[in-house]
Formats: C-alpha cells, sequence, structure tokens
C-alpha cells in the first residue's frame, strides 16, 4: 500500500477501531486513517462529508439503541406477525447487512466493503449480496486484523 | 627360684653317684671339697675338680644356700662348664644378691641378653643401677639398655602374624559359604567355610564367617574355637574380639567371662571411633559387679556421645556412680582381667622380628617410641617388602601422628604387598572417611574391603547407601552384616536400621501405594471429564428442537469469541513484541480491556467471560432435556475454544504488569504471554463457528419433498375419517423435480406438526364439500432476503374452499387452535405466515409460510 488508507469503521462498540489503531500504530505496510462511525446515520453523516477508501461494517448492533438502528422496522414488525421485540432484534442482529444495503449506495462502486460476517458456509448468500455491490468481502472467523486491512486495502 | 629349682632337680637326678656321701651334712661335704682341692694345690686336675664340684651338688642339695652356689659356679667355671657356672651365678645371686659384685651382675645381664631372656637380664642390670646407685653418671647407660630390653620383652609377647594371602581355592570355598549363608543353606556354609579355613589355616575371614555361623546356630564351643582361631590369625581384628567377647560372656563360667570383659576392653581401645564398644563394655562390666570400671566406660562413652545418647545413659551412670562410693566405703573392687591369650611366634618373615620391635615401639606410644617404631619398621619393608603387616602398622603410626598422607601412602604399599587383607582396606577406608571430601574414595575402599571378606565393610557401604538414599541396597548389606557377624560390634546399630529402613519402607509402600491411588483417581477424573457427558453434535442429534435455541448463543459465541479474538490476538501478540515499551503497555491494556473488561461494562464483559457465558447457557439448556454437555472436554468444536480461554486466562497477571510497568517486565515473561496469545488465537481457528452453525443446520434443518407432505395428508384423512383422500398437487418446478429439495431450518417435528395443522384446517374447512371437489396444492420456492442475503424458504399451501381466512386469523391468539399452533411454531423458527392469492389457476386462495431456508446444495 502505497498512501494513507482512509477506512470508515462503523460499529457499535471500539473493538474493530482500537484493533485497526493498535496495527496502524505498529505495522508501517498499513498507513491508514481511522474513521469511526457508531451507526447508519453517523455513517451517513461522514460519507457527506468526506469520501473514504475502504468500509468496515460490524454486523451486530445489539448496544444500539433500536430507535438508531437501519431498515424499515415496521415492516419487520409485519413480518414477525408484530412481534416489535422479535423485529428489533432481527434489525440489531443484522445491523451491518442493512447498513450495507444503505451505505453502499453512497459509495462509488471501487470503494471496497468487508462486513464483519463468515461466508465461508454460505458462499451463494456472498455471491447474492455481490450482485449488489462486486467489492463486498466477509470475515472468516479468526481472521487476523492484518488481513482484514489486505482485503481492504488491496488495489489501492 | 626357678634357676635354683631346676638346678636342685638336677642334683637330684645325680644322687645315685655321690652314694659315698650320704649320712653327711651339707657343712662336711664342703668341707670335704675343699680339702680334696687344697690337696691338689693352685691347678686341681680335672677329676678332683668334678669330685669336688659333686660334693658342693651334695651340700646344696641338703642346704641351698648362696655361698655354696657362688664356690659352686667357681668350680664349674674352673671347669670350663661356663653354661653352668652361671647358672649357679644366677643362683647365689638370687639368694644373695649381696654376694654378688656389679662385675657378676654385668655378667650375668650380658648372659640374659645372649640368651633372649629378656626379662632376666632386665632383673640383672637393674641389680647393677642399683649397686651403682652411688654415681648416677655412671648408670645412665643401664636405662638405656634397659628400655630397649624392655621393647624386647613386649616383642617377644607380641605373636607372629600370619604371612601371605589365602589361595585362590580357599577364597572361593569362602565365597560359596557366604553365599550360602545368604540363602539360609547353613550346611552347605559349615561345609565350604570349615573347608576354606582348612585350605588356608589363618585365613582370618574364613574363620570369622565359620564363627559367625556357628554362633547364628548357638554352637558355642564352635564359635569359640572358631574365633580363637581367627584372632590367633589376626590378634587385633576387631570382629574377632568383640564376636568372641560376645559368645564367652554368655557363657555360664567366670573365667569366659573376665576373658570376654578384657576382650571388649582390647576391641574399644582399638576402635575408639566405636564408641557404642564402650557402652556395651560399662553395661557388662556393671553386670560384672566392678561398678568403677564401668563408671570409667560409661564416662568416655558420654563424652564422645550425642545429646541424645547421653540423656539415655544418665540414670545408668548415676547408679553406677553410687554403687562406686559404696565401694570406696569398704568393698574391694574386683581385679582386672586376664590377659589375653596370644598366638605362639611364627617366623616365616625375616621382617617378623623388626615389626614386632616395632609393635612394642607403637604400643608405648611416645613420640621417641614412634619414632623407633618407624625406623624398625622401614627395616622391616626393606627385609621383606611382601610382609604387609609393616607397613600396615606403619600407616596406623602416621595416623597416630597426624601424618594422614603418609597414612594413606603406607596402607596403599601394603595392599600392594597384600591385596587380600581385608584389615588394610579397612584402615584405609577409616583414614579417608575422617576426610572430607574424600567420601568417594572412602566408599571405594570399603568397597574394596567387603570383596577382600569384611563383615566390618558391610556395616560401612550399608550406612553409606543409607545417607544416599539407596535404602533397598542399604537394607540389603545391614541383613548381610547380621547374617555373616549377629555378634558383631555393630550387631545393636544394624537391628535398629533394620527396623528403621523396614519400617520406612512400609510407609513408602504405603504412600507409593496411596500415591497410585491418586494417580488413578486422578485419571479416572480426568478420563471421566474427557470421556463422560455429551458433545453438542450428539445433544443436537437427540433434541434437534433445540437447535432453534442454541443458534443465537452459537451466534453470540461465534461473534464475540472467535471473530473478535481472532481479530485481536494475532496482532496484540505482535504489538507486545514491539521494542516500545508504550507500544507494549498499549497492547496490554486493549488485550486487558478486551479479554477481561469489566462484566458490567456495557452489558458484556471480555471475550472471556462471553465465552464462558456462552458455554454455561449451552450446558442449562442441555441440562433441562437432562443431559450434561461436555464442551471444554471432550467436543472437537468447542474444547479449542475453551482451552483458548483457559490460556487466555492465565495471561492475565502478567499482562496487568506489562499495562502498569512495561519496562519492568522481564523481555521472557513478554515473550511468554505473546505466545500465549498466538496459541490461543490458533486455537480459534482450529474450528470455525461455520462448523457449529452447520451443525445447527444439520440437526434443525428439514429437507421438503412432496411425498413427505402428502404422507402427513393421509394420517390427517385417515384420523378425520375422509376418504377417500384428496391429492395434494405439486405447484410449481422445485417440488416436482425430485432431485431439487428444500431444506427449511425447521426440525422435523415442528415440520410436521406445522402441516398436519395446516392441512387438518383444511379439511375442516371443507365442511360438507363433497371430498372429490376439493383441491389442494401446494407450492415452494426458495426466496432470498432482499438485505441480508439469507436463503428463506416460501411454502404457499393453496385450496379451493370456501370462507375467508385473514392474516389476522393465522397470527393472532384468538384464532383457532389449530392456525395458532402453525404461528406459534412459524415463528419461534423466525418464520412468518399469511394469507395471500391463489399461486395457480383453480385455487380460491394459499396459506404463505415463509421460513428461514439453508443454502442449496445444487444451483437454486
Amino acid at each position: 500500500m502505497s498512501r494513507v488508507l482512509t477506512l470508515l469503521v462503523v460499529e457499535d462498540g471500539t473493538e474493530y477501531t482500537d484493533a485497526f489503531r493498535s496495527l496502524a500504530a505498529t505495522d508501517p505496510r498499513f498507513p491508514i486513517e481511522l474513521v469511526r462511525a457508531g451507526d447508519c446515520e453517523e455513517a451517513r453523516r461522514v460519507l457527506s462529508e468526506r469520501s473514504v477508501d475502504a468500509v468496515f461494517l460490524d454486523v451486530v448492533f445489539d448496544r444500539t439503541p433500536p430507535e438508531r438502528l437501519v431498515g424499515d422496522l415496521e415492516s419487520e414488525i409485519r413480518r414477525f406477525g408484530g412481534d416489535q421485540r422479535r423485529a428489533e432484534r432481527h434489525l440489531a442482529e443484522n445491523q451491518g447487512f442493512y447498513l450495507f444495503n444503505d451505505v453502499a449506495q453512497l459509495l462509488p462502486e471501487a470503494v471496497p466493503v468487508v462486513l464483519a460476517y463468515d461466508f465461508s458456509a454460505e458462499p451463494e448468500r456472498l455471491t447474492a449480496l455481490r450482485k449488489r455491490r462486486e467489492r463486498l468481502s466477509g470475515v472468516p472467523d479468526g481472521t487476523p486484523i492484518f488481513r482484514v486491512l489486505e482485503i481492504l486495502s488491496a488495489d489501492i | 627360684m626357678i634357676a635354683a629349682a631346676l638346678t636342685a632337680v638336677v642334683l637330684l637326678a645325680q644322687t645315685p653317684a655321690l652314694s659315698e656321701d650320704c649320712g653327711s651334712d651339707a657343712d662336711t661335704l664342703a668341707r670335704e671339697a675343699e680339702t680334696l682341692l687344697a690337696e691338689a694345690g693352685p691347678r686341681p686336675s680335672a677329676a678332683t675338680l668334678d669330685r669336688a664340684r659333686r660334693l658342693y651338688r651334695r651340700a646344696r642339695l641338703l642346704s641351698p644356700s648362696a655361698p655354696f652356689s657362688l664356690r659352686a659356679a667357681d668350680l664349674a667355671s674352673a671347669a670350663g662348664d661356663e653354661e653352668e657356672s652361671g647358672d649357679l651365678l644366677s643362683e647365689a645371686a638370687e639368694g644373695d644378691p649381696k654376694l654378688v659384685s656389679p662385675a657378676e651382675r654385668l655378667i650375668l645381664a650380658r648372659r640374659g641378653e645372649a640368651r633372649r631372656q629378656w626379662r632376666d637380664a632386665i632383673a640383672q642390670y637393674g641389680h647393677l643401677r642399683a649397686a651403682l646407685a652411688s654415681d648416677p653418671g655412671a648408670t645412665a647407660w643401664i636405662d638405656g639398655k634397659i628400655g630397649r630390653l624392655e621393647v624386647e620383652v613386649e616383642a617377644q609377647a607380641i605373636s607372629a602374624p600370619t604371612i601371605g594371602q589365602a589361595p585362590p581355592e580357599a577364597r572361593l570355598a569362602l565365597a560359596d559359604g557366604r553365599r550360602a549363608l545368604a540363602v539360609g543353606d547353613l550346611p552347605k556354609a559349615r561345609e565350604r567355610l570349615t573347608l576354606a579355613w582348612k585350605l588356608s589355616p589363618g585365613y582370618v575371614e574364613a574363620a570369622l564367617a565359620l564363627a559367625a555361623l556357628e554362633t547364628r546356630e548357638s554352637r558355642a564351643p564352635e564359635a569359640i574355637r572358631a574365633y580363637r582361631d581367627a584372632l590367633a590369625a589376626d590378634p587385633n581384628r576387631l570382629e574377632a574380639l568383640v564376636g568372641l567377647a560376645n559368645v564367652l560372656w554368655d557363657e555360664p563360667d567366670r573365667a569366659a567371662k573376665e576373658e570376654s570383659l578384657s576382650l571388649l576392653d582390647r576391641a574399644a581401645a582399638a576402635r575408639p571411633d566405636a564408641i557404642s564398644l564402650l557402652k556395651l563394655a560399662a553395661t557388662r562390666w556393671a553386670e560384672w559387679g566392678d561398678a568403677a570400671k564401668a563408671l570409667n566406660r560409661i564416662d568416655t562413652f558420654r563424652r564422645r556421645a550425642g545429646a541424645g545418647e547421653k540423656r539415655t545413659t544418665e540414670n545408668f551412670r548415676e547408679t553406677l556412680a553410687r554403687r562406686v562410693d559404696a565401694q570406696l566405703s569398704g568393698e574391694a573392687e574386683p581385679g582386672g582381667g586376664p590377659s589375653p591369650s596370644e598366638a605362639p611366634l611364627e617366623g616365616a618373615s625375616p621382617a617378623i622380628d623388626q615389626w614386632k620391635i616395632a609393635q612394642a615401639y607403637f604400643r608405648r606410644g611416645d613420640p621417641a617410641s614412634l619414632a623407633s617404631a618407624l625406623e624398625h619398621l622401614g627395616e622391616a619393608e626393606r627385609l621383606d617388602p611382601a610382609f604387609a603387616r609393616a607397613p600396615e602398622l606403619a600407616g596406623a603410626l602416621h595416623e597416630k601422628r597426624g601424618e594422614l598422607a603418609l597414612a594413606r601412602a603406607a596402607y596403599e604399599r601394603a595392599i600392594a604387598a597384600d591385596p587380600s587383607r581385608a584389615a588394610t582396606y579397612e584402615r584405609l577406608a577409616l583414614l579417608l572417611d575422617r576426610q572430607p571430601g574424600r567420601e568417594a574414595d572412602a566408599e571405594e575402599a570399603w568397597r574394596r574391603a567387603e570383596q577382600a571378606g569384611s563383615s566390618e565393610a558391610l556395616f560401612h557401604l550399608a550406612e553409606t547407601a543409607g545417607r544416599g538414599g539407596r535404602r533397598g541396597e542399604a537394607l540389603s548389606l545391614y541383613r548381610r552384616y547380621l547374617a555373616e557377624s549377629p555378634g558383631g560390634v555393630h550387631a545393636e546399630d544394624v537391628t535398629r536400621a533394620i527396623a528403621a529402613l523396614e519400617s520406612s519402607r512400609r510407609v513408602s509402600v504405603l504412600v507409593l501405594g496411596l500415591a497410585l491411588l491418586f494417580v488413578v483417581l486422578a485419571a479416572g477424573a480426568f478420563a471421566y471429564r474427557r470421556v463422560a457427558g455429551r458433545t453438542f453434535e450428539e445433544w443436537l442429534r437427540e433434541e434437534p428442537a433445540r437447535a432453534r435455541e442454541a443458534r443465537p448463543i452459537v451466534g453470540r459465541l461465534r461473534h464475540e469469541v472467535l471473530k473478535h479474538g481472532g481479530l485481536l490476538l494475532a496482532d496484540a501478540a505482535n504489538r507486545l513484541s514491539e521494542p516500545d515499551p508504550e507500544a507494549r503497555r498499549a497492547a496490554a491494556r486493549l488485550l486487558l480491556s478486551r479479554l477481561f473488561g469489566s462484566r458490567g461494562r456495557e452489558g458484556r464483559g471480555g471475550l472471556i467471560h462471553q465465552a464462558s457465558d456462552s458455554f454455561a447457557r449451552l450446558n442449562a439448556l442441555a441440562e433441562e432435556d437432562g443431559h450434561r454437555l461436555n464442551l471444554e472436554r471432550k467436543d472437537r468444536l468447542f474444547s479449542p475454544i475453551a482451552e483458548g480461554c483457559r490460556v487466555l486466562r492465565g495471561l492475565e497477571p502478567a499482562l496487568s504488569r506489562i499495562a502498569e510497568d512495561p519496562e519492568k517486565v522481564e523481555g521472557n515473561d513478554v515473550r511468554h504471554v505473546a505466545e500465549g496469545l498466538r496459541r490461543a488465537a490458533a486455537l480459534f481457528r482450529s474450528n470455525t463457528g461455520a462448523e457449529v452453525s452447520r451443525l445447527l443446520d444439520e440437526a434443525s434443518s428439514t429437507r421438503v419433498r412432496l411425498s413427505e407432505l402428502q404422507d402427513v395428508l393421509l394420517r390427517v384423512c385417515a384420523e378425520k375419517g375422509v376418504a377417500p383422500p384428496p391429492v395434494l398437487e405439486p405447484l410449481g418446478q422445485l417440488l416436482r423435480d425430485s432431485s431439487g429439495s428444500i431444506a427449511v431450518r425447521v426440525d422435523r417435528g415442528d415440520w410436521d406438526t406445522i402441516w398436519r395443522n395446516l392441512l387438518a384446517n383444511a379439511l375442516d374447512a371443507a365442511g360438507a364439500m363433497p371430498v372429490s371437489e376439493v383441491r389442494l396444492g401446494v407450492s415452494a420456492e426458495l426466496l432470498r432476503d432482499p438485505v441480508t442475503g439469507a436463503p428463506t424458504a416460501r411454502f404457499i399451501l393453496a385450496d379451493n374452499l370456501p370462507g375467508a381466512l385473514t392474516a389476522e386469523m393465522i397470527r393472532g391468539r384468538a384464532a383457532d387452535r389449530g392456525w395458532g399452533i402453525v404461528a406459534d411454531l412459524v415463528r419461534r423458527h423466525d418464520g412468518t405466515a399469511d394469507v395471500g392469492p391463489a399461486p395457480a389457476p383453480g385455487y380460491g386462495k394459499g396459506v404463505v409460510l415463509e421460513l428461514p431456508a439453508l443454502e442449496p446444495e445444487g444451483p437454486p
């Protein structure tokens, strides 16, 4: 990687941000600038203000208040037979996918997106999602952070 | 007096020749002799002299006066019979010392020396010194003369040693005998030991072994004889002295006991280091009735003994002291014991005389005598280099003078001269024992002594083995000692040591047994922990319905532990290896926060807590079904996670230290932490969470086939008495093609229940409608969630039945019981139920079920 990578990390905690920052501080191969967003709204704001080179999306947002979760809650409630709690839980547990669905539209096609989800047992699912955005990748369980950065910084 | 008596005997024998003088008195006879001599003139003839000598013999027989003896001595000298003259002069001097002049005393002394009658010579020189007492300067030479003669007297009393080493046949017989003794074959032992002695008379080891055997067999006379043989061969052999003392002490007669006491004292004097001998001697002297001697010995013992032994002999000493007081107030003490018997002189080596003189000087012990002894021993070695006793005594002498190196060299010379002599090895070993840092050399010397047949060596080797923790060897050696030397000097100590070792061995066996039991129990517990309980897969196979509840738990485990852990650990390990201490501190803090962070923090806690919580929740679920899970040890998918967490837990103290002050933590400790992190990361990677999810899917999914749905319909019709049953028509390609299939994430039981209720409700809705007019069809298709991309199976049960059906009727709790069950089950499996349009012509409506599905095996 020849230049500083601007990476948007969207997560409800700071686990990934800390891990990226820790690696960036010690590995000269990955000069990165980290931008963190705690939810979809923050991510949208960041993307409206600046461009990023890559996006990393956490999947489970169970620490985020339901009202800040992205997704059509009413539709989900209907889908789950009026069960609002289930609908909220579904949104929280799959928030990364909803974020991808929402934020990806704001990103240039070349910007890679990594979703913190292990698609290794569901390759067709990844294939289906890539129809919406070709440069989407998952993270198999146990993948070290530098490997994630390698994926994100490819071709940059 | 003895000489006078012998002369009288001779005179009596000659009496018949003097028959003519019978009836005369002594003075008459003397006068007659003097008359004859006077008549013969100054040069009497031989016949006259002979006649006069006989007359004086007769007179001395009748009256053994000193003047008659002196005159008879003169006549004998005149007749040229110097031997008789000397005897008569000696007799005269003995009868009346004043009659003998100093010159005659000197003649008598010289005569005693020439005849090697040392005591007589000493007595004559003593008279001479008394006669010349008025001029002390003139008698100084006499003192030196007497001193040398006294050494000769002592040397004369010393037995000559047995010369040479035992022949191989004798040694072989001794070895055979000892082996037989060890295995308890006493007749054979006696036969072989006796043979050894016969093959080599003076073979002290054979005699000792035989004596030990006889003692063991309570054959006292035979034992005493064998011990005496041993002592004759080696008068200072400790085992013989003590062994014989012990056997004699058990004899009923007083003389035997007196000899026993004397032997014991000799043994104690010979081996000052064996203080138990002093105690034994004290006990026996006390038993004998000589409290003074007993007190002397017990006091000597206590001076050398330890605190414990002093305490145990305190009362004994007090008793003895009181008895001595009583004796001093009037009772006489018994006399000392007899002198030990000594072996007759032998003169096989030209060095023996020198050795004996040296021995006598050695016994005196003063520096001058020791120096003289060394001179004689040097001469003895020169005369006979093969005479081992000379350098051996030189070794003892050097030891006495504190010249340890010279002593060792002398013993080495003695061993070179006679490698078969056990006593020399013993002396060398004892010498080495006293020198710090020479323990190995001492042990080697004891081993050589043991090979040469020393029972004493067995004791010392046993002691060494005991100190070295070689208990088995020590026990064996002690037992051999008791077998070979039951009355030996160390018998009491050995008996105690054997008892202690056997007790220790019993304890060791007990401890070993307990340890073994512990190991077995631990192994059993370990095996139980590894083998007992069910794996996650086994549990789900038996309780597939639990997959639905287990799935979110596993999902959290994957997300929080495997994914976050995998992202964090390997890189944090690299960062901990950075030279910058602040980088290490930051990495440690991050790890502490992520791994062990406050459990209350945002309701999550650290990775370790997340893992433990997931495990606990899975275990609790299984327990509700009466199953015990063994995820930590037995489950191939979960045990690496548990092991990884264990590794991480162990790193917490070191991580805390690094976080606090990274520069105070050793590099090795940091490397250890980094290795632990990498190991945990590798464990988390070893089985991916995807595999766990696949297990869940397999356990909780149902592959949908039209024929099976048809079977459900047949069963429902049978239950409701609907005949002939209607046909379930496939609507759409997926269910027509038997090769294609859909797998829903609903376990078989719930899947059947859903369809039984759906179909039963449909039949109920048919009411009075003829069966032949009832149309039921089913379609299936695989969809993907538009947002998550997750596969979803949509099933539509279409019918042409009358009556309205709405989504609210299906989902609502107030709905018919069947619909309620369907709605509940579908909801539980994260699915939805709705009412929609008919998917094909000829049908009025359709009940739509959407349920999570598995990824298709082939192209969808």
